[in-house]
């Protein structure tokens, strides 16, 4: 049946330039106005000096001062980690979790629906919620420690440098496993039915039809879910705010509450310097989706 | 399987489900309690189960407006993004023109932009319109936030359809607006549906913009409700218990409704 994608490329319809623009219109002033024009001012903002009252041309002066900001690359090392931890956890968590529910365990429905819970709460919830699990004196965690004997490992989970930035991660782990699982669970559902069967009658050894047969035919699922996790951790913001607000002494500045700190709690009051960490994370984010996309399709070329 | 190795991936699957549930189902028990009550044991049963807390937290705090103030902006900014994504989205699948790749991919290609780099001149532009702190401007910025999604997914669902339609549409003297109305968007309705549910979660949950953008009390959303609550109120466990199962309620009740739609809503840009 010929879809539109296919008249579009065969031509011969006519261009009725008034509908098109009315009908394109309404999305496109919203673009104009609330993205595109945001996004260039923000590198307006990055050269200059933007106070209150009075903007002030600088040159590169806040790019220069962003080099030698220690507590940035802080941030920058804790959400890099964090963008390269999380991925890795959450999709190998999900994909147990995954063939677990493909292979019919008991209870697979409800299964599904607990795993999959967390991620419809919103980061304050959760956020909160979690800050009661990491309570010192009465968290269900320090309790459980306590209770099996391990009283010794207990301690203030969020307040502490060493431990804040894990338990973070681990929330955020809590949540997006069951976002990944369903994913990857319906990846699962469509792969064809005979060459799993196939791997069966030729007796592979479990580990073998996993990694051989089911990983190979769900890579690019499995590729997709890293980057999407990744991104989501490069942008993390709201989690950190609500538990944390980057303390203990930095220890969980991420880039997105460093940014929001200088441009409205530090009293600076310059919205250009600000922008300029923004204009530079988001090239740095760019640059590192291109380049992970990339090397998966490196990797694909040389396995074939 | 052996039995044993049978008995722990079970056993490890408990162990999971009751770390994935755990935290749900304790915060529900702690809602249901009072703070004193919680204090002697932080994980006893419900018992009376303290259903007056609903009310309680309700009404002798700002929740009704903090409720009401969401429920307003995110309805809006969903039936506003549902027109304007969808009539996109239509003419995008439809119509043959010479930009028409091009103007997809821009629309499309702010899915990847980290928030930072719109909200600091956002808020310097409503600043300048007078928007700042207003509802009104945070539905706008809510529409465009979420345009790019939902273009996204209806231009796939439109695309699909056969052209057919759209020629016999025609031959009956259909208008091209009409076409849109009575033709498209009513089959399209399971995609609809998608982005609707899609959005109402996401646009619920969203802090960032609004922590940003709204500074009034009468304006807060509920995520900012919720924040300044536990601000005020540290110690108060019960209650805060109570309002963060109201801030969770509706989420769960569309889940239990829609749960097809929105895990399609959600997988849709993760599976290709």
């Amino acid at each position: 049946m010929p879809t539109f994608r296919a008249n579009l490329l065969r031509g011969g319809v006519r261009q009725p330039w008034g509908t098109i623009v009315a009908f394109l219109l309404p999305a496109i002033t919203f673009y104009v106005a609330l993205t595109a024009y945001p996004a260039v001012r923000t590198i307006w903002n990055s050269f200059h000096k933007v106070l209150p009252r009075r903007e002030e041309f600088v040159g590169i002066a806040n790019y220069s001062e962003l080099i030698q900001d220690e507590i940035f690359w802080k941030a920058v090392r804790n959400t890099v980690t964090w963008a390269s931890v999380s991925p890795v956890i959450e999709v190998t968590v999900a994909l147990l979790l995954a063939l677990a529910l493909y292979a019919k365990v008991p209870g697979a429905r409800f299964l599904r629906v607990a795993w999959f819970t967390p991620v419809l709460m919103s980061y304050i919830v959760v956020g909160i919620l979690w800050m009661w699990i990491y309570n010192y004196d009465w968290g269900p965690l320090n309790v459980l420690l306590r209770a099996i004997g391990l009283g010794k490992f207990a301690q203030p989970w969020l307040g502490s440098p060493d431990t804040a930035l894990a338990s973070l991660i681990v929330v955020t782990s809590w949540m997006w496993v069951g976002f990944n699982m369903v994913v990857l669970l319906a990846a699962l559902h469509s792969l064809p039915k005979d060459v799993v069967e196939a791997a069966e009658l030729d007796n592979c050894g479990w580990l073998a039809k996993l990694v051989f047969v089911i990983i190979s035919l769900i890579r690019a699922t499995l590729l997709n879910l890293v980057v999407l996790s990744f991104i989501g951790k490069m942008k993390i913001f709201d989690l950190v705010w609500i538990t944390t607000k980057g303390n203990p002494l930095w220890s969980t500045e991420t880039v997105s509450t460093y940014v929001y700190k200088r441009a409205f709690e530090w009293t600076t009051f310059d919205l250009g310097y600000p922008s300029t960490i923004a204009m530079v994370w988001f090239v740095i984010v760019l640059g590192a989706v291109l380049l992970l996309t990339w090397l998966f399709r490196m990797r694909e070329k040389l396995e074939y | 399987m052996p039995i044993v190795t049978r008995t722990l991936v079970l056993l490890a699957l408990s162990l999971y489900t009751a770390f994935a549930a755990g935290p749900f189902v304790w915060a529900a028990m702690l809602s249901l309690r009072t703070t004193p009550e919680i204090h002697l044991d932080h994980f006893a049963f419900p018992n009376p189960a303290h259903w007056e807390k609903f009310p309680d937290a309700w009404f002798n705090s700002n929740y009704a407006t903090y409720f009401t103030n969401s429920l307003q902006v995110v309805v809006t900014a969903v039936l506003v993004l549902t027109i304007v994504g969808a009539m996109a989205a239509h003419c995008l699948a439809r119509y043959r023109f010479r930009l028409n790749r091009i103007i997809y991919f821009i629309l499309f290609s702010t899915i990847i932009f980290p928030p930072q780099i719109t909200i600091i001149s956002l808020f310097q532009i409503l600043v300048n319109y007078g928007l700042y702190n207003s509802k009104v401007g945070l539905t706008l910025v809510y529409v465009a936030l979420q345009l790019p999604l939902t273009i996204y997914i209806l231009e796939s669902f439109f695309a699909r359809l056969p052209a057919d339609l759209f020629d016999a549409a025609r031959i009956d003297g259909y208008s091209d607006w009409e076409i849109f109305w009575k033709v498209s968007l009513p089959i399209a309705a399971p995609a609809v549906a998608t982005t609707v549910i899609l959005n109402f979660i996401l646009l619920w949950n969203e802090f960032l913009f609004a922590v940003v953008l709204i500074t009034d009390e009468a304006n807060r959303t509920l995520p900012l409700g919720i924040q300044r609550i536990i601000g005020d109120t540290q110690e108060d466990i019960g209650m805060i218990a109570t309002g963060l199962m109201i801030a969770i309620v509706p989420v769960i009740i569309i889940y239990a409704f829609f749960s097809e739609k929105l895990i399609q809503g959600m997988t849709a840009g993760a599976v290709k």
